[in-house]
């Protein structure tokens, strides 16, 4: 606190030494330091990803399957045989992934990857939850909002661990697949991977904050400010996927 | 420092149910904005155009602002930070845009 009624002093001794000129801890500026070297990170694999897609032509036109029409087994080979999947062209999104668990025989493009996108913008909002309980000292609360993020962390790796699942079912490799180019798997692969790695990792932290929570290590240390460092890995992590999202299923 | 202590002002009067309300209300726009993305990609399924790419492109940082400037609390931080974390993201988007002009030159060579 009196760090922060110190900042608001002017602009020539905000910079003179003493205090952060940024107004934040040191851990929360590393932090979103980290966050900026992550996010180059993920901005080179989808430079990579925007790269490649636009060497290839567009994906075929699809006058034969609607959303919501009932498909047959064996689809992929059906869309060979259609010519809407072939080796020169990107093949479209919607007709790759049209799965939905327990639901099958139905042409159901996106739907499936919108529910994790629902889940995942939830997590974030139980996380921004917890970190304003935090600021309220509610021991109770935060631990509540943290276990109802871990939650929806696992539920997305949950679905992620199906979504592949049912792509190598299909026949997708990192060498190799029967939608389209070569390189349309390889990138799916390591783009999604790469993000639920970011996860997982996410989850773990989580895990650890919630036993330090229910613990009383942060009631003992007076503040709950590593919530908002873990707050902030997290909604990056939403961030993330919300361009994955973007690149891999709209575009 | 006129603004400064303004956000600062912002951010201590602020209550709980303020700041509750202000998460639900944040939350209620990436929602809406995801359903809009999903409509539109339904709608403009057989155009292919570099202006429906931009489109959801724009939708994709629109959201992000709201992530990153009320759940991760940047609108609230010094100005200082912002600008840390955002002009080197513009060079990002620009590198972005030169690579898929660049994609597009390569396709333009193979076929």
């Amino acid at each position: 606190m009196a760090n922060t009624t110190n900042l608001s002093t002017d602009k020539k001794t905000a910079w003179g030494g003493g205090k952060s000129p940024f107004s934040v801890s040191y851990g929360k500026l590393m932090m979103w330091i980290f966050l900026l070297s992550d996010a180059f990170t993920f901005s080179s694999l989808l430079i990579a990803y925007g790269f490649i897609r636009y060497s290839f032509p567009s994906p075929m036109e699809n006058t034969i399957v609607k959303p919501l029409s009932h498909v047959a087994e064996h689809f992929t080979e059906a869309m060979n045989k259609a010519g809407l999947f072939v080796q020169d062209h990107w093949p479209a999104p919607e007709l790759v992934f049209n799965h939905f668990p327990f639901i099958h025989g139905l042409h159901l493009p996106l739907f499936f990857v919108s529910l994790m996108t629902f889940i995942l913008i939830f997590s974030s909002v139980t996380m921004v939850l917890a970190v304003e309980a935090g600021h309220r000292m509610q021991k109770k609360e935060v631990a509540n909002y943290m276990l109802l993020t871990i939650i929806g962390g696992a539920a997305f790796l949950g679905c992620q661990a199906w979504e592949w699942t049912t792509f190598i079912g299909e026949g997708a490799r990192l060498y190799g697949n029967p939608f389209g180019p070569r390189s349309f798997a390889a990138l799916f692969f390591i783009v999604t991977g790469f993000h639920g790695f970011h996860v997982f990792s996410g989850v773990v932290l989580n895990v650890i904050i919630y036993i330090n929570v229910l613990n009383g290590t942060y009631e003992k240390r007076g503040h709950y400010e590593m919530v908002e460092k873990v707050g902030l890995y997290w909604h990056f992590v939403d961030l993330v996927w919300v361009f994955v999202f973007t690149f891999f299923y709209l575009i | 420092m006129e603004h400064m202590d303004h956000t600062e002002h912002l951010e201590h009067t602020e209550t709980p149910a303020d700041m509750k309300s202000k998460i639900w209300h944040t939350f209620w726009i990436l929602l809406g904005l995801t359903i809009v993305d999903i409509a539109l990609y339904f709608a403009l399924l057989s155009t292919h155009s570099m202006l429906k790419n931009a489109l959801f492109i724009v939708l994709g940082i629109v959201k992000a602002w709201y992530i990153v400037g009320v759940f991760m609390h940047m609108k609230f931080e010094r100005k200082v930070l912002m600008y840390m974390i955002i002009v080197p993201m513009i060079f990002v988007v620009f590198f972005i845009a030169l690579m898929l002009i660049e994609g597009d030159y390569t396709f333009q060579l193979r076929w």
